[in-house]
């Protein structure tokens, strides 16, 4: 596809390096001016519990003890996963509503969504959230700093390199020269601008396997949309062969 | 003048015109959501307005519907021996040497377009309320959004037929949606079971 350039930025997510600090949901929050939400403790560390309109990133915190450590601890920082193909933006019939950056992240614009809330029904991995007025939102990857020649906040803030970013063909490239067999995204949805670096399956981690676009979605994008213009300018020239080959209806032969 | 018989009563005719005319709004403010058409959109200004607009006359839209179904329903359900030799003489649209079997006051042909309008009518207003009012529900949000999207391939291809049929292609035929009447002569010829029915012939 045509963001598959060099130009391509990523988020590169490294679990393993990840300490659950949260300091990028605190930066992500901070420079978004996202307000804090009231939750409850429901016995895991985990928090917020999901992701929302005013948490764009989030750290999955799961308890998955092992032979060898019986208190292991695995943490997944979560985001917007800027798909190549990206299923919110095929879906949205709101022109400029949501949209792709020359970095090759998937922003939005609040102005442009009319609230219809398809892009969170097409989402493979269940990222969009939408306000108090039906107005979607999520991570843009920092559009706002990254199109400055910043890095997204996020990334800047991680004290443990888990999350890098930068271009997307060297972070991929140096993930595996650092012997993580298994790069998560690498080529699902046209790549993902969030890939993660894995030792182990990423199932593990809890990361959707084989994340698809729902096939309706695809069915309608593929056929049922050229169909209709096919459909309607079809009958259009036909009706007009038709008129100047055999005509109008003409009573006197009833 | 001519003598003239009534063929569509006044609560007839506003309710086609209520349908044709949002059937059409809806299929134009559609095409702009399906393909991002800005120029649409700024007439209504923005893509906010416009579904506003899409949303609200569809209502219309669903309403009109269901009042054509007392209208129109019962006669499109009902075909004899001359329908079916309609259909084998094609109408007589294919070639004007055929000879077309004597009609009643609609053709199987108009008869099949109501029933399909009225059911992909019923698919496209009740899907679209689905995506309007059942957000939060994955599975039907999905299946309308599909739903809502067949149809309109149906309309977009079955409503340009409608316009041709009733305007060009039967040169007549239109002024009976407007003023209800149509001469007496002209019905003799194009309807004559119908006029048959009701005693004039």
């Amino acid at each position: 596809m045509a963001n598959n350039t060099k130009n391509r930025k990523a988020i590169l997510v490294t679990p393993e390096l990840c300490i659950g600090c949260r300091a990028c949901q605190v930066s992500c929050k901070s420079w978004n001016q996202l307000p804090g939400i009231k939750t409850h403790n429901s016995g895991t560390y985990q928090n917020p519990p999901d992701l929302s309109n005013t948490a764009f990133n989030l750290i999955n915190f799961i308890e998955m003890p092992s032979q060898e450590n019986p208190a292991r601890w695995l943490f997944v920082s979560r985001r917007c996963m800027h798909c190549d193909d990206a299923g919110c933006m095929k879906i949205c019939p709101a022109a400029g509503a949501i949209y792709r950056t020359p970095e090759g992240a998937v922003a939005f614009d609040s102005d442009k969504c009319v609230a219809c809330k398809l892009c969170v029904n097409a989402c493979p991995f269940d990222v969009p959230r939408y306000n108090d007025q039906g107005k979607m939102s999520k991570c843009h990857l920092c559009f706002d700093r990254i199109g400055s020649g910043m890095e997204p906040a996020c990334t800047k803030t991680c004290p443990t390199g888990a999350l890098k970013y930068g271009d997307r063909d060297e972070l991929v490239k140096t993930a595996k020269v650092d012997g993580f067999s298994t790069i998560y995204g690498e080529n699902d949805l046209g790549g993902l601008g969030a890939v993660y670096a894995f030792k182990e399956a990423p199932k593990l981690y809890g990361m959707k396997e084989n994340p698809v676009i729902p096939s309706s979605v695809i069915f309608w994008h593929k056929y049922l949309k050229p169909l209709s213009w096919i459909g309607l300018g079809g009958v259009v020239a036909a009706a007009a062969i038709h008129y100047l080959a055999i005509g109008p209806h003409k009573d006197e032969e009833v | 003048m001519a003598e003239m018989v009534q063929k569509e009563s006044g609560g007839a005719i506003l309710n086609h015109w209520a349908l044709a005319i949002s059937c059409i709004l809806l299929m134009i403010t559609g095409f702009a959501f399906l393909f991002h058409l800005e120029w649409i959109g700024s007439v209504f200004g923005g893509f906010n307005t416009m579904k506003t607009v899409h949303n609200w006359v569809g209502v219309i839209f669903s309403v009109s519907l269901v009042f054509t179904m007392f209208q129109y329903l019962g006669d499109s359900l009902k075909y004899d021996a001359d329908d079916a030799q309609w259909f084998k003489v094609a109408g007589g649209y294919l070639s004007h040497k055929v000879k077309v079997p004597p009609m009643g006051k609609h053709n199987p042909g108009q008869k099949l377009y109501y029933l399909g309008i009225a059911l992909f009518g019923l698919l496209i207003a009740l899907s679209g309320f689905g995506i309007w009012l059942m957000k939060e529900n994955t599975t039907i949000m999905l299946l309308s959004h599909l739903v809502h999207n067949v149809a309109f391939v149906f309309f977009c291809i079955m409503v340009p037929v409608h316009i041709y049929l009733s305007t060009l292609a039967n040169p007549g035929t239109l002024p009976i949606m407007l003023s209800g009447k149509v001469p007496l002569a002209l019905a003799k010829k194009r309807y004559p079971k119908w006029v048959k029915a009701m005693g004039k012939m």
